[in-house]
């Protein structure tokens, strides 16, 4: 009797447990328009919110790259340093290069990167969305 | 009361809980250095108080909790007050805690039968320091924002819990309304009722496993008056100290959390400063599993002191170089945090 109590009051802890932690929401890739290549100037990042996916672009003299804002140590913002060249983490002091490379600081690993699509003059990002 | 004397009865001889309570303590119990234990007890009891009423104009809800707290610290007559009250008391219970540690460290108090004091008392420790967290995060200032969004992703990589405990202090993905929510219900219902039972078990082992032995200290010290008095002259001491400061060192506020962008200054309170440098100075799975290993040590530092000292270890000496090093570290990380 005392095991199946047990069981019981475990398995009703465990519901609990699923009714506190929420589930990861299903995603989707989805192309998103952010404008025309005007709106980046060249050696430029620009901060953008694409419901709630905070990303930056970045356009070099080669090209225009997307990523995400979320520093891969602890989930700060970082920005872009136009003198540096570099993303820089204002939490814990984190770099990472233009290509989203993580070069000094805590971060473990590179800044999360979208696709850029290129029609016509408007640039589309390709982010997750749930 | 009967069911609860019982093991009392057994232990102390006494008929009933007063006489429990009136058991004699040992002189030492005057000296200030062992009467730091009931200072955060005392202080405890004020944070209720001032926290309970707090909530009566604290929302819990993004778009108005800054607000909120702008209204208890502008409009509201003495909130000022009462929210500076409960600022300095938990700086201070969390200081007097440290001073408490330091002093039963030191004197090697957790020796045996104390072992269980250390550990009740290392939890309430760590129990304070989730309160502070949950309780600065509800201004929702920048700084209580960022700080949100960095604690729990630092629970997110612990290995396996991880991101179940992240998404459990979240209530979903990222930092949000419902994350507000539940670090408000974390820090008015669970935490206070779990820090409450906590501190009474601690209270209830220390008297059931006796005070340590000091040399020269007689037990000729009844509770009520002697002690009783004592430990009033000290939480009117501390009330004093209290007005002062929140008089010379009115609450502020900083800038609405911006999701955004990150404040310029995400130091947190003084006493998550050290971790947080630690965190800022190694990588990543490094300074967590450092801190992770370091809490985990302390709690059962009981035990470790007995298995060295049976290996011969002289520990009286090698705590006051443990101890001494661990104060000096924190305060050169905590100058390393100000200077940055």
């Amino acid at each position: 009797m005392g095991f199946g109590l047990l069981f019981g009051m475990g398995t009703l802890a465990l519901r609990f447990l699923q009714f506190l932690v929420p589930s990861p929401k299903p995603k989707r890739y989805e192309a998103v328009l952010i404008g025309s290549l005007s709106r980046v100037p060249v050696g430029e990042a620009v901060p953008m919110d694409l419901s709630g996916q905070k990303i930056v672009v970045l356009r070099t003299n080669e090209e225009v790259l997307a990523f995400s804002r979320r520093c891969t140590d602890l989930g700060c913002l970082v920005s872009w340093s136009k003198e540096r060249e570099q993303f820089l983490c204002p939490c814990h002091q984190g770099v990472f290069d233009k290509t989203g490379k993580n070069i000094a600081g805590p971060p473990p690993r590179p800044l999360d990167r979208f696709e850029v699509v290129t029609r016509g003059d408007q640039l589309y990002v390709n982010i997750q969305s749930s | 009361m009967e069911s609860a004397a019982s093991p009392v009865e057994r232990r102390t001889g006494s008929k009933n809980w007063i006489d429990y309570i009136q058991k004699d303590l040992p002189e030492h119990l005057d000296w200030w250095p062992y009467t730091l234990g009931a200072i955060p007890l005392t202080l405890f009891g004020l944070l209720v108080t001032t926290g309970l009423l707090l909530t009566f104009y604290y929302v819990p809800s993004p778009d108005q909790a800054y607000e909120s707290v702008e209204q208890i610290t502008h409009e509201v007559y003495l909130g000022w007050f009462v929210r500076g009250v409960h600022k300095f008391s938990v700086d201070l219970m969390i200081l007097f805690l440290l001073f408490h540690v330091i002093r039963v460290f030191l004197t090697r108090a957790y020796r045996t039968p104390g072992e269980l004091k250390w550990v009740s008392g290392s939890i309430v420790f760590f129990v304070t320091l989730g309160m502070g967290f949950t309780g600065y995060s509800l201004v929702y200032d920048n700084v209580s924002y960022w700080g949100m969004t960095v604690v729990t992703s630092m629970l997110g990589n612990l290995p396996v819990v991880g991101l179940p405990l992240m998404y459990l202090l979240r209530g979903g993905e990222e930092v949000s309304g419902g994350t507000l929510l539940r670090l408000y219900d974390l820090h008015t219902k669970l935490l206070p009722v779990l820090l409450g039972g906590l501190v009474l078990g601690h209270v209830i082992i220390v008297r059931l496993k006796g005070f340590a032995e000091v040399k020269g200290s007689r037990g000729f010290h009844p509770f009520y008056p002697e002690h009783t008095l004592v430990m009033g002259a000290i939480a009117v001491g501390l009330l004093v100290l209290i007005v002062d400061l929140v008089m010379i060192f009115p609450p502020t506020l900083g800038p609405p959390a911006n999701t955004q962008e990150v404040a310029s200054d995400v130091s947190p309170p003084w006493y998550f400063s050290a971790a947080y440098m630690w965190i800022t100075l190694l990588p990543g799975p490094l300074s967590l599993w450092s801190l992770m290993g370091g809490a985990g040590l302390f709690v059962v530092y009981p035990f470790l002191d007995r298995v060295l000292l049976e290996r011969g270890w002289p520990m009286p000496f090698v705590n006051v170089v443990v101890g001494v090093l661990a104060v000096l570290v924190f305060v050169a990380l905590m100058v390393l945090d100000v200077r940055m």
